[in-house]
C-alpha cells in the first residue's frame, strides 16, 4: 500500500519536472515584429474587402487587372501620411503613363477616427484620384495582417492619440501580386523604378 | 593701424556670446481636409550669430508644438520633442517626414492659397513671427 503510493508520489514529481523543464525551454513567445518580417514577402496582400468614401463595401476584386500602390496611415497624420501620398501622386505623374496605371490606395490603421466621411475627405485632398478605405476594426486588423503592417496607438499630450504605424507603400501588380516595398529614405528614382516594374 | 581692431573683433568673438541672428523664411504647410485636426508646419531656418534653440511655436490656427519624425525599422514614429538646437551659422531645415511643428486642433481647414501668422520663440532671439503659406497637399 505504502509502496504503491511512494511510486505514485513519485511519479507526480516526474511529470511536475518534465512539466516545468518544457516551460523553461520553450521558446518565449516573440513580441510582434514591428514591419511584419514574419511574413514571406510573397505571401503579401490577398483578397480583402473594406469600407469606401461612399460607405460601401469595397472589395479588392475592384482593384483587379490594374496595379495598385497601398500605403496604410491615419488621416489625423499631419506629416509622414500627406508626404507618402503627396510623392505617390507626383511619382505617378513623373510615370506619365495617366491616372489608370496606377491605382493609389490609402487605408486607414485608426479606424476610430476615420470613417468612411474622413478617408473620403483626406484622399480628395490630392488633386488626382486616391483611393481612402476604412474598415470595422476587425476588417482593418484582418488586412494589416495580410500586408504584414504594424501599427500601434501613441498617446499625446492632452489626452488624443497619434498612431505609429509601418511607413512602406507596398507596390502590387495588375494581378494583385506583392512586386516590392517603397520605403521614405529611398530616392525618388528608386521609387520609380520599382513603380515601372508594374505600371512601366 | 588696422591691427587694434582686429584684435578687438577677435576679443568679441572669443567672449562667445555672439548674439543670435536668426532668419525664418519659406514657412509653409499643406492644405488640410475638412475635420482634419492636425497639419503640420514646415520652414527654414538660418543662424549668422550665435548658438541658439528654437523653444516653442504658437499660432491662432492651431496648438503648435515641434515633432520630430523617427521611421527607424520601419515604422513611423511622430514624437514631441522640447526643443530645437540651432547652431551658430546653421541652417535648419523643417521638412516633411523629419522635424516639423505640428498643428493640433485646427479651428478650421487649411486652404491652399491662405496664409496665416506662426510665431517662432527662440531662447535668445526671442520671438519671430512668420507668414505660413498654405499649398496643395500634391504641390511639394
Amino acid at each position: 500500500m505504502l509502496g504503491k503510493l511512494r511510486i505514485a508520489l513519485w511519479a507526480l514529481v516526474l511529470i511536475a519536472a518534465a512539466t516545468l523543464a518544457l516551460l523553461l525551454t520553450r521558446p518565449e513567445p516573440r513580441p510582434a515584429p514591428p514591419s511584419g518580417s514574419e511574413l514571406p514577402l510573397t505571401a503579401i496582400g490577398g483578397p480583402f474587402t473594406l469600407v469606401g468614401a461612399d460607405g460601401k463595401p469595397f472589395a479588392s476584386s475592384r482593384l483587379a487587372g490594374k496595379p495598385f500602390a497601398i500605403f496604410f496611415g491615419f488621416t489625423h497624420c499631419p506629416d509622414v501620411c500627406p508626404t507618402t501620398l503627396a510623392r505617390l501622386t507626383r511619382l505617378r505623374r513623373v510615370l506619365g503613363k495617366g491616372e489608370d496605371a496606377l491605382a493609389i490606395v490609402f487605408v486607414s490603421v485608426d479606424p476610430e477616427r476615420d470613417g468612411p466621411a474622413e478617408v473620403g475627405a483626406y484622399a480628395k485632398l490630392f488633386d488626382t484620384p486616391v483611393i481612402g478605405l476604412t474598415g470595422t476594426p476587425a476588417q482593418i486588423e484582418r488586412v494589416k495582417k495580410q500586408y504584414a503592417v504594424f501599427s500601434a496607438k501613441a498617446p499625446q499630450p492632452g489626452g488624443d492619440y497619434s498612431v505609429d504605424h509601418s511607413a512602406s507603400v507596398f507596390v502590387m501588380d495588375k494581378a494583385g501580386q506583392f512586386v516590392a516595398t517603397i520605403s521614405p529614405e529611398e530616392s525618388d528614382a528608386t521609387a520609380l523604378a520599382k513603380l515601372r516594374r508594374v505600371a512601366g | 593701424m588696422r591691427l587694434p581692431v582686429l584684435t578687438l573683433v577677435l576679443a568679441l568673438a572669443a567672449c562667445g556670446s555672439a548674439p543670435s541672428r536668426i532668419v525664418v523664411s519659406d514657412a509653409w504647410a499643406r492644405a488640410t481636409a475638412p475635420g482634419q485636426s492636425s497639419g503640420a508646419v514646415y520652414a527654414t531656418i538660418v543662424n549668422d550669430g550665435g548658438d541658439d534653440r528654437l523653444v516653442g511655436v504658437s499660432s491662432a490656427a492651431a496648438s503648435a508644438m515641434l515633432h520630430a519624425n523617427d521611421s527607424s525599422g520601419g515604422v513611423a514614429r511622430m514624437r514631441m520633442v522640447a526643443a530645437l538646437p540651432v547652431p551658430a551659422g546653421a541652417r535648419v531645415t523643417l521638412a516633411p517626414g523629419a522635424t516639423h511643428i505640428m498643428l493640433g486642433g485646427l479651428k478650421a481647414p487649411l486652404t491652399a492659397g491662405d496664409s496665416f501668422p506662426a510665431t517662432f520663440r527662440f531662447a535668445e532671439a526671442g520671438p519671430i513671427t512668420v507668414q505660413v503659406t498654405v499649398v496643395a497637399p500634391g504641390a511639394r
